[in-house]
């Protein structure tokens, strides 16, 4: 069964910004709110680092362990999506998020939070909208996955530093990559989000 | 139809004799486009202009019936209603850029490109042989496209390819600065120094491209050219006729570039020569005021010691303009500027925004990415001056009290001494928003203060290119 992920090469990362524009227009994120950004590290100083980042869709994802609602959920293709009719709004999954991925928008005074937002892998939503219906869209953004497409992020990416898709492949793009070009290992995040080694 | 205004109009109060006129975007019109590898495309209009603005043509048509000499600037260009044809200033261009390979690409060759485009090679760019419209030809016929649509040359891809007969797109290095160089040279004589004045050959030895005639270098073609090598003969009467017409005291004066008829290039081309000759590259401009480049210090420079030995060059008419840059610059050193503005300021580009900017900061993805003007100032220098990350600050410039606000960006990226700003930013001035001064839902989301406000005088003496990257300013918080 072919488990979905995304790889950021951050030996090849530009900051160019271009899958962050690719998925605010893709998906019509308003303004204030980022699925995925880039983060630069060591900025000006030997060593600058430049990393894309938004949900990884992670393995065992703590952002659902911590949901009170249990509206975060993976599916069977390891995309991590969730339920915004449950969503109250509480944060739990921000705080509980090692990347920073939940996002919510501000609906009243005083920071009151709205229903939180996250990249979906360009899958759709966790509700019961029908894949690829208008409802859908307007909630949780594309559904290219539906259509059997990448997420668009990826898919924009002009370095091929940012990769999305079974896991199986991209590793092993990467691997080709490490092992025949003989790069470092600057798959930034997969620690962390996979519990694996990146096999060099 | 979105629009976007450039800055000029939002500073309209001012009296300087500059005139807007509406004008519509590419979108709006129908013609050929040149893209900077040299292809062209044929474009077509997707919608009427918005509001009164009117595409180039008509709007030259316009001035130029105000000015008087439409009937002559027209006169082979049909104008329906007021509606200049594209296709007939594509055509007019045809018949008069032979200088440049722009008169080959009719429109006629352009549309059928159009209409073929999935026949074109990805890598080659090239159709196949054997098609009916399009058969051999480059995607979008990049210019040289020698001779007349008729001759059906294929467009150069790669410029200086001796691997092709120029007939397929291969080209030489242009005999462009004659046949020979005398030089002066010393040379020991009888155990004396004399001075020799030595001939050096300026065309091509030993290289030519695949199917030339001959196998050595050549100057460019002229009739007088053609006559010598006997191939004169080759003309039409009808190609002597037209050549006669353009220099009737000296026809053999004309060349591949000023012969309208394009026979002296079709003959060259025939027997597998470039039209403007086989010459050496040239590495030594011996023509420009520095044929090679010599360290010059700008004009507001940071080292105001390096001014004697390595000064700017002296002022000069250049073209219709005075170039007084050693002026400025001498009394910038006199007046020791550089105690005011001790910070080097640069400029330079952003991802997210493109040019001004004006059409970038009016994209609501790309606006949210970069929301304020700012100048990037080393830890060290902010330091000195109080400077916090996220400050406004007021930069001031090195003439006409040039003053510009914007936030700071401490960071490491940029040089002790040096400041750094984008310049994709305008719709400020001086420290105040012009927003207002819009008209309504055309303003960019972002707006800024413009970096070009604060740059100060030089100008290449070539090329009169203005200097917009070295200058000095001073920063401090406001």
């Amino acid at each position: 069964m072919a488990r979905m992920k995304f790889l950021c090469d951050a030996d090849r990362c530009i900051d160019c910004n271009a899958c962050v524009t690719a998925c605010k227009n893709e998906n019509e994120v308003p303004w204030g709110i980022n699925r995925r950004r880039v983060v630069t590290i060591n900025d000006g100083k030997p060593g600058q680092l430049s990393v894309s980042m938004a949900c990884m869709h992670c393995t065992d994802p703590p952002c659902a362990a911590v949901c009170p609602v249990e509206c975060i959920f993976p599916t069977e293709d390891g995309v991590v999506l969730h339920n915004k009719d449950l969503c109250i709004g509480c944060g739990y999954c921000f705080y509980a998020c090692p990347f920073g991925a939940p996002q919510y928008p501000q609906i009243g005074n005083f920071g009151t939070r709205g229903k939180m937002d996250k990249c979906t892998f360009c899958a759709g939503g966790g509700g019961p909208e029908a894949p690829g219906s208008a409802e859908e869209f307007a909630k949780y953004g594309s559904n290219r996955f539906g259509e059997g497409k990448l997420p668009m992020c990826a898919e924009m990416c002009s370095t091929k530093s940012l990769l999305a898709g079974d896991g199986e492949v991209i590793g092993e793009i990467y691997k080709e990559r490490v092992v025949r070009r003989g790069y470092g290992s600057g798959a930034w995040g997969w620690l962390t989000a996979y519990h694996q080694d990146v096999e060099t | 139809m979105i629009s976007w205004l450039s800055v000029i109009p939002v500073v309209s109060e001012r009296k300087d004799g500059i005139y807007l006129l509406p004008a519509c975007t590419s979108f709006e019109m129908d013609g050929s486009r040149t893209a900077s590898n040299r292809s062209l495309q044929w474009g077509e209009k997707i919608t009427d202009p918005v509001f009164e603005s009117k595409n180039d043509y008509n709007t030259m048509y316009m001035l130029a019936r105000k000015f008087g000499f439409a009937e002559q600037m027209f006169k082979n260009i049909q104008v329906e209603n007021g509606d200049v044809s594209a296709e007939d200033i594509l055509r007019e261009i045809n018949r008069g850029g032979w200088s440049t390979g722009y008169c080959g690409q009719s429109p006629e060759r352009l549309k059928a490109h159009m209409r073929n485009q999935a026949k074109f090679d990805l890598v080659t760019l090239r159709a196949p042989k054997d098609d009916p419209e399009v058969g051999g030809d480059y995607y979008g016929l990049p210019w040289p496209c020698w001779g007349t649509p008729e001759l059906r040359h294929p467009g150069s891809p790669i410029l200086y390819n001796t691997n092709l007969p120029v007939s397929e797109g291969g080209g030489t290095f242009r005999a462009r600065f004659g046949v020979e160089r005398v030089v002066k040279r010393k040379v020991i004589e009888n155990g004396q120094e004399v001075e020799k004045e030595e001939h050096d050959n300026l065309l091509a030895e030993g290289s030519y491209s695949v199917g030339s005639e001959i196998k050595d270098g050549y100057p460019e073609f002229t009739l007088a050219v053609l006559k010598k090598l006997g191939w004169d003969k080759d003309l039409t009467p009808r190609e002597v006729e037209t050549i006669q017409r353009v220099n009737p005291g000296n026809p053999d004066l004309v060349s591949w570039s000023t012969d309208l008829s394009g026979g002296i290039q079709r003959v060259a081309i025939a027997h597998g020569c470039a039209p403007y000759g086989n010459g050496k590259a040239r590495m030594i401009a011996w023509n420009l005021p520095d044929p090679i480049p010599v360290q010059r210090e700008v004009i507001f420079t940071s080292r105001p010691d390096l001014v004697a030995k390595y000064p700017t060059l002296p002022d000069a008419q250049q073209f219709r303009v005075p170039n007084i840059g050693f002026t400025i610059q001498k009394a910038a050193v006199d007046k020791g500027v550089v105690k005011q503005f001790p910070l080097i300021l640069t400029s330079g580009r952003l991802v997210e925004y493109e040019g001004g900017g004006e059409e970038s900061r009016s994209n609501k993805w790309l606006a949210e990415l970069k929301q304020y003007m700012y100048v990037e100032i080393n830890p060290a220098d902010a330091r000195d001056r109080g400077i916090r990350d996220g400050d406004w600050v007021w930069v001031s410039g090195a003439e006409n009290r040039s003053k510009a606000k914007m936030q700071a960006l401490i960071t490491e990226r940029i040089g002790k001494g040096v400041a750094w700003m984008p310049y994709h930013f305008a719709g400020w001035f001086q420290g105040v928003d012009l927003r207002s001064k819009y008209p309504k839902g055309a303003d960019p989301f972002v707006l800024g203060e413009s970096v070009n406000s604060l740059t100060t005088y030089g100008f290449d003496p070539a090329t009169g290119m203005q200097e917009p990257k070295a200058t000095l300013c001073q920063i401090e918080i406001a």
